[in-house]
């Protein structure tokens, strides 16, 4: 089982016809994890470690459009896979990511919780580093 | 009234240049003295941000139902100039052509004594739900037919009537539909949720029609008070938020190469005349046909189990009229003085065409386009018609529902689903869901009252009043 660090977390924040939330994590490759946990929370009401890994790689322009394109692809993946993605593995070289997202597959029992995501908005996505701690703020459309 | 904005008639409202740096027209926004007081500043920054995009033309425009989105607000409407003009994804949404259709029935309220087993049945026929897989089996080729041909191909497929097709915007189908600029992913999305309703604020509802306001238009769209009529809301599943989201990342990398500046990444667009722009147009288009198709296969479903039950024909349940929410199009416009071919964008707002209109069947050309505007779960929905004014003043646009004032999180906080499904029951209607949390988020309470949404645009005239519905029962999403 892959364990989250304390340090991780995400809080949602007040948006009117949207979700938006804000990520912590004491890394850059954890707020990825986090981020791709966030979404999933928010998707399907809970996200459990599970034993399915899925290879991704993608790239941005820079670290906004890279953790634009990183979230949409957990929500594709997710989607086509049937995977509850709990937290991913990320190596960053550049403006390019790759690594493994974890999780356990779909089930219509347990992960009806939740509201379907259509996409990630580039409105208002922020990430901020302080104090040893990453923050995102993202909106996603539902 | 926020500070820097300018009434400038008794529903209408202007931003003027300079509200935000670099905007090329003005905006203007409809709304009433109640409607204003929800008003968020964010919307407004949203209808100035676009003011400043290359090719607007006339007007950034929102209609009463404006609030926070992203890139365009929620209710926004802008035309840009062919030559000069940009297209942006921020304008149309991820949930391309998210739309409504309503279909009537010869039913009334006293034929309804197994309300209860008509939801049931309707809960199980339609697909709805995170994660809900269509009853269709599509091929490879005929997700294709879909996206070149919309509502025709679901009819040619069994699944509609002939009239169907001309009582859909567009026929049900945009020209130019490109499915080569459709990815891959999109696809593997598009093939399973064919036919699904989807999610969030997505319904199938069982209305009856409680007013009649224009006896002339309601008897040309085939309607009389007490008569039992479905609403269908749902759009282009993931198929459509795919072609969004790929297309959203080529045009970010366009806007810089354009040298465009834009005050939000979410705008991000590309001129009408390059390939970046032609291709989003075409892969938008097709995702529009999907969604046509997508609201035809469900409308067959619906009308399988009234069918079934009442011992009815399909061709006794007429569509009055489908209309897209979320979409971008090529129309033909008088702008100062002189016809003008222009494309519109439309987030959150619903085409409201005149009487005489191209593209309106015969049986409509009268009365103007029918406009159907769908209230939140368990408060009125209307029909109203299109108006010349509209063509005049908004492209021909109107509002496209109630429009949210309570944020998910609050709804959350403050409402229990069970409580909110117990008191719609009170009022004899009943609510079928996978699981309360999502009534909860979609209830009445959250969204602005459609009643005094409606009075603004019928009274400002982009729209007039045709009848009230009120609702029987919900099947969420």
């Amino acid at each position: 089982m892959h364990l989250i660090p304390d340090v991780m977390s995400f809080e949602e924040l007040e948006h009117t016809a949207d979700i938006r939330v804000r990520v912590k994590a004491g890394s850059l490759e954890d707020l990825f994890s986090e981020a791709a946990r966030a979404l999933m929370v928010i998707m399907y009401g809970v996200a459990d470690p599970g034993i399915l890994r899925r290879h991704v790689e993608v790239e941005g322009r820079d670290i906004i459009s890279l953790m634009h394109a990183f979230l949409s692809e957990v929500l594709f993946v997710s989607e086509v896979d049937d995977l509850v993605v709990s937290g991913a593995e990320v190596r960053l070289s550049g403006t390019g990511l790759e690594g493994d997202l974890f999780g356990e597959p779909f089930s219509r029992e347990k992960h009806l919780s939740g509201m379907e995501v259509k996409g990630i908005s580039f409105s208002g996505l922020s990430i901020a580093s302080g104090n040893h701690t990453y923050t995102l703020e993202v909106t996603f459309d539902v | 009234m926020l500070q820097g904005i300018t009434r400038t008639g008794p529903f209408e409202w202007e931003v003027p240049i300079g509200y935000v740096g670099g905007m090329r027209v003005p905006g203007r926004f409809f709304l009433s003295d109640q409607l204003a007081e929800t008003l968020e500043p964010g919307a407004v920054q949203q209808l100035a941000n676009v003011a400043t995009m290359p090719g607007i033309v006339k007007n950034s425009l929102a209609m009463p139902d404006i609030h926070w989105g992203y890139g365009f607000p929620i209710g926004g409407v802008a035309a840009f100039g062919m030559d000069e003009g940009v297209i942006s994804p921020g304008g149309v949404g991820f949930d391309i052509n998210c739309g409504v259709r309503i279909l009537s029935t010869p039913l009334t309220v006293k034929d309804l004594s197994k309300k209860h087993e008509l939801i049931e049945d309707l809960f199980t026929a339609v697909p709805t739900g995170v994660g809900a897989k269509s009853t269709l089996r599509l091929e490879p080729k005929e997700l294709s037919g879909m996206l070149t041909s919309g509502a025709r191909w679901a009819v040619e497929h069994g699944y509609g009537i002939e009239e169907d097709i001309r009582h859909c915007e567009e026929q049900g189908a945009m020209a130019n539909a490109d499915p080569s600029a459709v990815s891959q992913k999109a696809r593997l999305r598009g093939m399973p949720q064919s036919g699904t309703l989807g999610a969030g604020n997505h319904f199938l509802e069982l209305q009856v029609v409680r007013e009649i306001y224009d006896l002339e238009a309601a008897r040309a769209f085939g309607i009389s008070a007490g008569q039992v009529c479905i609403m269908i809301h749902c759009g282009s599943r993931g198929l459509g938020h795919q072609v969004c989201t790929d297309h959203l990342k080529i045009l970010e990398g366009a806007t810089k190469k354009y040298g465009m500046n834009l005050p939000d990444r979410q705008l991000a667009c590309a001129p009408l005349s390059s390939p970046e722009g032609r291709a989003y147009f075409g892969a938008m288009a097709a995702s529009a046909n999907y969604a046509w198709a997508n609201r035809q296969v469900i409308m067959h479903m619906v009308r399988g189990v009234f069918a079934r039950m009442f011992s009815i024909g399909h061709e006794e349940m007429h569509l009055i009229y489908d209309v897209a929410h979320n979409v971008a199009k090529f129309e033909e416009h008088q702008i100062d003085g002189r016809r003008r071919k222009v494309c519109v964008h439309r987030k959150g707002a619903t085409r409201a065409f005149g009487p005489g209109s191209p593209d309106l069947p015969a049986e409509y050309a009268t009365t103007g386009q029918p406009v159907i505007i769908p209230g939140s779960m368990g408060t009125a929905s209307y029909l109203l018609h299109g108006t010349d004014l509209a063509m005049d003043r908004t492209f021909g646009s109107t509002c496209h529902g109630a429009g949210r004032v309570m944020s998910r999180t609050k709804a959350k906080k403050q409402l229990s689903g069970h409580e909110v499904k117990e008191a719609l029951a009170r009022e004899g209607i009943l609510i079928r869901a996978h699981h309360n949390g999502a009534i909860a988020d979609e209830a009445p309470d959250v969204y602005k009252p459609s009643d005094e949404v409606v009075r603004v645009v019928h009274e400002a005239g982009i729209s007039r009043r045709v009848a009230r519905f009120v609702p029987l029962g919900v099947i969420k999403g």
